[in-house]
């Protein structure tokens, strides 16, 4: 049987028609083998003491700075902004005053409890 | 000495010293083969020779990743044609920007190559060559030229047997055509 590329292999054969530089495969084994690199070999990490201590003494440090932080925000903050001096600031009534309204209003102690803890029963006041 | 492929990779698992009397085996085995089939896809002895660098040099650094499921020879080549054909495909896009066809100068290249001894018609075959795309390309240079075995070649190109015979048949018909033309 004829092969599908006899008419191409009678024109032109299939010789090689590219060369090379002159002993360029007898030095191409040692000219590759020098191009390689280095065998690279992952060492093992190393545990030192400090290797085990220091996630320890970095927790230790980061504590003792936040506590420095918290306290220098407190001394430096102290007396500024006083809750009971940010509210708004509440009627003042007298002693006297507020003995004579229960005398005249008649309330009892436990109505009276209701009305300071908004408890209910007690919107009559 | 015949290559022992299942000394060699006995030796690639053992001591580094042993790793690379056992690389400097492969590469003394392949080599030469591998540095035609790059040659004839890139045409420069220069670019061939680069290519055939880095292949092993590829091959080197992943040695440790080389389970032996394929041939050490099919490993090579599938490597060799990567590079080769990341290369291809990067000077075309260079050349692209300068001219539509980048084998349009082929025949001067090959005329100024010193590298390059063919007459008249061997020169119009690598012409005829060039016409095809990559991989029936590097179909046709296994087969025509290094007389590969269809089975060989799809082990190495992961392409069925079929396939490829199909591709070669294409690829002369191709290259008939093209002498047909000429004439």
């Amino acid at each position: 049987m004829k092969k599908e590329d006899t008419l191409i292999l009678e024109k032109c054969g299939n010789r090689r028609p590219f060369t090379t530089p002159e002993g360029y495969f007898d030095n191409l084994t040692a000219n590759i083998m020098a191009a390689l690199p280095e065998i690279q070999h992952e060492k093992p990490a190393k545990v030192t003491p400090w290797t085990r201590m220091k996630v320890w003494v970095y927790a230790a440090a980061s504590f003792i700075g936040m506590f420095f932080i918290i306290n220098t925000a407190v001394s430096l903050t102290d007396g500024k902004y006083d809750v009971k001096t940010a509210e708004a600031p509440s009627q003042v009534y007298s002693d006297e005053y507020i003995e004579s309204f229960f005398e005249t209003a008649m309330v009892d102690e436990y109505t009276l409890y209701c009305s300071l803890t908004n408890t209910g029963g007690f919107n009559h006041l | 000495m015949a290559f022992d492929e299942k000394k060699v990779i006995e030796m690639l698992r053992a001591d580094d010293a042993s790793k690379s009397r056992a690389f400097e085996e492969i590469v003394r085995t392949f080599s030469e083969q591998l540095y035609w089939q790059i040659r004839h896809m890139v045409y420069s002895h220069d670019d061939a020779n680069d290519l055939l660098q880095n292949t092993f040099i590829k091959a080197w650094q992943n040695i440790d990743s080389f389970q032996g499921y394929s041939k050490i020879s099919t490993w090579l080549y599938r490597i060799a044609i990567n590079e080769t054909l990341t290369f291809i495909n990067r000077q075309k896009a260079i050349q692209t920007v300068a001219i539509d066809d980048p084998d349009v100068n082929l025949d001067e290249r090959l005329e100024g190559d010193p590298y390059f001894d063919g007459n008249e018609t061997e020169e119009q075959l690598q012409q005829a060559i060039a016409t095809l795309p990559e991989k029936q390309r590097m179909v046709f240079n296994m087969k025509y030229f290094d007389e590969m075995k269809y089975e060989d070649m799809s082990e190495i190109l992961g392409t069925s047997v079929g396939a490829l015979k199909a591709s070669y048949h294409i690829a002369v018909k191709k290259i008939e055509d093209y002498f047909n033309n000429l004439d």
